[in-house]
């Protein structure tokens, strides 16, 4: 989480199964990169591809 | 004390003298702030003007110690050195590029790469040397990290310098440029500073969105190096043959894609070319819109457009863009929300930009072009 002012932006990642097609959204974990596959599905324990990483900003 | 009424000041005499000649009373009102203003009206603007821009330089002096402050507090915590680093990393923040001459302008732009590219590999090596078992991805963190803190220092510096010279010589003209450049370094500067903590982590900054889109293509294909910190792969779409070239990730890199597309097309001739960048938005624009144009989309310090419009002049291939328009700020900062979830739309405009322009059977290349940090491929 970074501050700027009053601005506190948090950090997510996004995940796709590649199996299952479900998605899951998660805050940011230190060597998390966008296509890398290093966690199971929760669902069908196929392997999960962050599909993104961003942030959301809240006033 | 002295007091007033012992000078016979006669209110009541005044005020009826003043009754009588208003006229005169009125003139020396209006008189005086016009002599005022005319021996010194430079002064009371420059003192204005100055106190606003002080107010900016000690902006630009806290972002620049507080930058260097996490940077040198990163690498101490993150990374294993012999010696203590701080005093060397310490001498590269002062580092200066004197650019060629540019009175003869023929031959400046291989001049301009020569130099670029022998401080990028300077400092690559010096920081190579300080560390022992650095990963490259960490390395080119160094490198973005490091040119942060040496931009707002350069800033900090320049801005210091103009005020203090129009201060010193009393020059009001010498201080109106840096009034008007002011807000625009300012919007640079919170940028930049803001963009530490993404680099830092390894996310994604809203720049990474053309090699984001490039490195979802190439997913499940064979990926060789093109050049330097650059990789391309093939794929095909639609009884076309696609070549995705982009920065390696998740390096904190933008790659050589100039010297890439000199590999593609020394291998085969491509019937067209598609750039996918993030572009500066213009005021009133909405972030995360898309526009499609033409000429090469790239920015940086202008060789690489240069050498990509070379090699596409030279074998006569139309070069298309397709951006994703964002502040400067949205731009070297974490990807926002908004620019993450156009990813989609974009690559279906690339489809439909390849359908509408090309046939069955040609070539095209598609040039992820940004600073691919936290997307790999």
């Amino acid at each position: 989480m970074s501050k700027s002012k009053n601005k506190l932006t948090t950090c997510y990642t996004s995940l796709e199964c590649n199996s299952c097609k479900i998605l899951n959204k998660r805050k940011f974990i230190d060597g998390d990169f966008v296509f890398s596959s290093s966690e199971n599905c929760f669902d069908c324990d196929g392997k999960m591809m962050i599909t993104k990483i961003f942030g959301v900003t809240m006033d | 004390m002295i007091d007033c009424w012992d000078l016979d000041f006669n209110f009541n005499e005044f005020l009826a003298w003043v009754g009588e000649d208003i006229d005169t009373l009125m003139m020396l009102i209006w008189i005086l702030p016009v002599i005022i203003f005319v021996f010194y009206g430079q002064r009371i603007q420059l003192l204005i003007s100055s106190n606003e821009i002080k107010k900016d330089i000690g902006k630009l002096e806290e972002y620049t110690i507080s930058t260097k402050k996490d940077f040198l507090n990163y690498v101490k915590n993150n990374l294993t050195s012999k010696t203590d680093p701080s005093k060397r990393l310490d001498g590269f923040f002062d580092y200066f590029t004197i650019m060629p001459v540019d009175m003869d302008p023929n031959g400046i732009i291989s001049k301009i790469n020569h130099l670029v590219r022998s401080r990028e590999d300077f400092i690559r090596l010096q920081i190579n040397g300080m560390f022992s078992d650095l990963p490259s991805v960490e390395l080119s963190k160094l490198q973005n990290l490091l040119e942060i803190v040496t931009t707002l220092q350069l800033f900090y510096k320049h801005t210091r310098h103009l005020y203090l010279t129009a201060k010193k010589q009393k020059n009001f003209p010498l201080i109106l440029p840096l009034q008007m450049m002011i807000p625009f370094i300012m919007e640079e500067a919170v940028a930049l500073k803001d963009a530490m903590p993404a680099i830092k982590k390894g996310q994604p900054i809203g720049d990474s969105i053309g090699p984001m889109i490039v490195g979802q293509m190439m997913l499940d294909t064979t990926k060789e190096l093109a050049a330097f910190e650059t990789v391309w792969s093939k794929t095909t779409f639609e009884n076309r043959d696609l070549f995705l070239l982009k920065a390696e990730g998740p390096n904190a890199t933008v790659g050589r894609p100039g010297d890439g597309f000199e590999k593609i097309i020394s291998n085969k001739k491509p019937d067209l070319v598609i750039m996918i960048d993030a572009s500066l938005k213009l005021e009133g624009e909405d972030s995360a819109s898309i526009a499609k144009g033409f000429g090469a989309a790239i920015g940086g310090i202008g060789t690489e457009r240069f050498k990509i419009e070379e090699i596409a002049t030279k074998n006569q291939i139309p070069i298309l863009a397709l951006v994703v328009k964002q502040s400067i700020h949205e731009a070297i900062t974490l990807m926002t929300q908004e620019i993450a979830d156009k990813a989609n739309t974009v690559r279906d405009e690339l489809y439909d930009m390849i359908r509408d322009n090309t046939t069955s059977g040609q070539t095209i290349l598609v040039i992820g072009v940004g600073n691919t940090i936290g997307v790999s491929q």
